[in-house]
């Protein structure tokens, strides 16, 4: 974690970074607990006609893991304070390793402000992030 | 049948849905993530958590087109959510644009407790490809 009560966060820390292997049954399975079962992700023969070529990770997985990045680096704080705004910018395909990774850009009035990322093994961006959290 | 959110309009609302937040959904959904920072939070449930709870009550009263993409989220993290807690998902179409082939769609998905608090706000924006029969 980089915040307790006795750490000041400051502009330009960077977050402890996060690495997840992204398999076909990890797109099952979070297929299975989100309910969103969109051929795209659990389809091979009908994600591969689409314009990925072939199945993809749910963005809301990665997104997961991005999450959890921030909850080990603010505990409590990012479950009760956190506000994420993401854009999905390319996809994760099984095989690839994601790697999330952030900075603190701003510390004002008690909220901190972090850019997210989350790319793959050939450092291609799959999503950008704006975080924020009272610490 | 349930109405594909294809033939939904901005400002429709689908009927809120009861969830209890069970341990052994929580489990499952920990497992497909492999959230390992949760687990010294308590009983408390991933906070991405709600919204994949918002996100299947959803789909389950209107599910998406094929070749639904996400194209962006927001979301707002309200307070912990602890496992067994009885919550309330709601969804309201913000916005749609269709734009030759494809719609774009704003969707507000929230998430409420047992006492009418939000514990967890989001607006998806997601696109889909238009389907001249949409509704049917």
């Amino acid at each position: 974690m980089i915040h307790d009560a006795t750490d000041v966060i400051s502009v330009g820390q960077s977050l402890p970074e996060l690495s997840r292997k992204i398999t076909q049954d990890t797109i099952n399975r979070y297929a299975e607990a989100s309910g969103d079962h969109n051929p795209l992700h659990v389809d091979p023969a009908y994600a591969a006609t689409m314009q990925f070529g072939g199945p993809i990770a749910h963005g809301m997985l990665v997104l997961a893991y991005l999450s959890e990045t921030l909850t080990g680096a603010f505990g409590e704080q990012w479950l009760k304070s956190g506000r994420l705004k993401a854009r999905f910018r390319g996809a994760a395909r099984p095989g690839d390793t994601v790697t999330i990774s952030g900075k603190v850009t701003k510390v004002e009035g008690g909220r901190v402000t972090c850019d997210m990322a989350a790319r793959n093994q050939e450092g291609e961006v799959l999503i950008t992030a704006d975080a924020q959290v009272t610490a | 049948m349930p109405l594909s959110l294809a033939a939904l309009a901005k400002g429709d609302r689908l009927e809120p849905v009861g969830i209890d937040l069970t341990d052994e959904w929580v489990r499952g959904y920990i497992n497909a993530v492999e959230d390992q920072a949760i687990v010294g939070m308590g009983a408390c449930a991933p906070p991405m958590s709600l919204a994949a709870l918002a996100i299947r009550a959803l789909l389950a009263q209107s599910p998406l087109p094929a070749g639904s993409i996400h194209v962006a989220q927001e979301l707002s993290f309200l307070r912990p959510v602890a496992i067994g807690e009885r919550l309330y998902t709601h969804a309201e179409i913000l916005s749609r644009g269709d734009r030759q082939a494809w719609v774009m769609m704003g969707v507000r998905l929230c998430v409420r407790d047992s006492a009418g608090d939000l514990v967890m706000d989001g607006r998806a924006t997601i696109t889909f490809p238009l389907d001249p029969e949409r509704g049917d």
